[in-house]
């Protein structure tokens, strides 16, 4: 336990000195505001640029927004977040084999799983708590300006997604147990995301794609139930459990 | 006691061979200095006994435990200096030490006591800058006092001096000297003046092998030769000389040079007072480790 408090304690400071945390906490502060005041100023813009359109032969007629616009905004921004989020980590192991730190820790008898599991932890805290404020925030404005209840199923489409993210730092944590730089953590779990997207693609191969948790507009604009999506839950918690504990095993072993 | 013992250990990366059954024997308490060239394999060596690298055969041991690859267990009694040590840039000193205290579960009391300890014995008391601004001389202070952080019953340093002032290499040495007294000391080099000044023990590696190991004093003795140098006051009267010993190795100046075994010393010293010739100096030389290494190497 001592150990496990060190090494997260250390991985805190690392955040909040190196500027990491305050990159992520902006980018999912920005979104959560910017997803309600996109939906809010929608009808503003499009009355702005009503003469114009108008010259082109479009008639701006009354337009209303609601939650669902400002949810919609939401579940389109956060593919940007996630990104930002895995370029910013991406290197959270293999920054440490390169400049050789890991080295000297290791060479004091720790257990090599224990680095693991600390750094994955601090990955998925920080992935939740962001996301979960950029929640937060848009579901707060949401519910001043419009309600929320125009978006049906809208808790299980956010866990959705959240679950998404959570199964993208399992594929990070995977790849920076065989990678030895940054690049070779993006391309493994880029390739993995981009994989999963390409199912979904397919009708039949949709259901068993991580990549359906995405689509959440579908839910809450009720075109879809829940229990369509419980294959691909199933799946994304398999193969997640299933990459950390292959990176448990690829650690043990790997070059330093 | 052996604190390490590396038996027939051979490791090859691609199609080049570093080390080609090599054995090592470190007693406990002794300062080891592990000599090489460039490219000899020392850090290799070093490197399979932190478990860092897969050894294609042979066997080690720390405090009689076997070493295995990746995880092992024997790191628990080592403490690891590499030639350039890295830290975490955005921690403080203290912080870090007290950051090795905890990862192996020391108690708070005991790490705020030994982080003092160190920082004093490297000369970092005091300091608050973060390790992102330190000098290479600083950082690698920080590395002795992490790597004696949790007492570590073998102290392994990787060429602690090379890359120093002479200054910060007197300090490393005398830090390591320091530290014998609860510690065994292994240190790479290819520094011999710095084998001389602290270490009790020696082994020369050479193209995979160790070739030469035991105390210093031991390893002397066996390679004793008797030298002599003599220095005349006019070349001519050394040239003179040279003719009549033609096995006397001559500078082309003043100086002459010869082995007890190849010339009689009482021989010469007879040709000198029968020619009156003015000495300068006539020294027997103490063999250096630089000349044991040299013979050693390119024999």
């Amino acid at each position: 336990m001592k150990t496990w408090n060190a090494l997260m304690k250390k991985e805190w400071i690392e955040q909040v000195r190196t500027g990491k945390l305050m990159i992520l906490s902006a980018i999912f502060v920005l979104f959560g505001i910017m997803n309600p005041a996109i939906a809010k100023l929608t009808p503003w813009l499009l009355k702005m640029m009503a003469d114009s359109l108008a010259e082109s032969g479009m008639i701006i007629t009354d337009i209303s927004v609601s939650a669902l616009d400002s949810w919609v905004q939401f579940f389109k921004n956060m593919p940007i977040a996630l990104i930002v989020f895995v370029l910013v980590e991406g290197g959270i192991f293999t920054r440490e084999y390169q400049s050789g730190t890991l080295v000297l820790t290791l060479t004091k008898g720790l257990d090599r799983k224990m680095v693991v599991f600390t750094k994955a932890a601090i990955l998925f805290l920080l992935w939740s708590a962001g996301y979960w404020l950029c929640f937060g925030i848009t579901y707060g404005y949401n519910m001043y300006f419009w309600d929320n209840a125009a978006a049906s199923h809208l808790l299980f489409s956010v866990i959705g997604w959240w679950l998404f993210g959570v199964w993208v730092i399992a594929l990070m944590v995977l790849f920076s147990s065989v990678a030895t730089a940054n690049t070779g953590v993006f391309l493994g779990a880029g390739g993995g995301a981009l994989a999963a997207y390409l199912m979904t693609i397919f009708p039949k191969l949709k259901t068993y794609s991580p990549a359906m948790l995405t689509e959440a507009n579908a839910l809450i604009y009720g075109k879809e139930e829940p229990a369509e999506y419980m294959t691909a839950i199933a799946v994304a918690a398999m193969t997640g459990i299933l990459c950390i504990a292959g990176s448990l095993i690829l650690i043990k072993k790997k070059k330093l | 006691m052996e604190m390490l013992r590396i038996e027939n250990l051979y490791k090859r990366f691609g199609d080049k061979e570093v080390l080609r059954g090599l054995n090592l024997s470190v007693p406990e308490h002794s300062i080891f200095g592990f000599v090489g060239k460039n490219g000899a394999g020392k850090t290799t060596t070093m490197k399979t006994v932190l478990g860092l690298l897969n050894v294609d055969a042979g066997n080690i041991f720390v405090n009689e435990m076997p070493v295995t690859y990746g995880q092992t267990e024997t790191n628990r009694y080592v403490g690891y200096l590499p030639d350039v040590p890295e830290f975490y840039p955005f921690m403080t000193a203290p912080e870090y030490l007290a950051f090795c205290g905890e990862i192996t579960g020391m108690k708070k009391a005991e790490i705020k006591k030994r982080t003092e300890e160190l920082l004093a014995l490297v000369g970092l008391e005091g300091e608050s800058h973060r390790i992102k601004g330190f000098s290479r001389g600083m950082k690698q202070r920080l590395g002795i006092a992490q790597a004696l952080f949790n007492r570590p019953k073998l102290l392994i340093c990787d060429e602690p001096t090379s890359a120093l002032d002479p200054v910060g290499r007197k300090e490393i040495l005398d830090v390591l000297l320091a530290a014998r007294a609860e510690t065994t000391v292994l240190f790479s080099t290819h520094i011999l003046s710095d084998v001389e000044k602290i270490c009790t023990d020696v082994a020369f590696l050479d193209q995979g092998k160790v070739r030469v190991q035991g105390t210093l004093s031991e390893v002397k003795s066996v390679y004793r030769r008797e030298s002599y140098l003599l220095e005349t006051e006019s070349p001519e009267e050394a040239r003179g000389l040279s003719e009549a010993f033609p096995v006397l190795q001559y500078d082309g100046g003043c100086r002459l040079q010869f082995d007890e075994t190849a010339c009689d010393v009482s021989a010469v010293l007879r040709v000198l007072a029968d020619r009156k010739i003015s000495v300068v100096k006539l020294e027997r030389q103490e063999p250096t480790l630089e000349s044991l290494f040299m013979e050693v190497v390119e024999r």
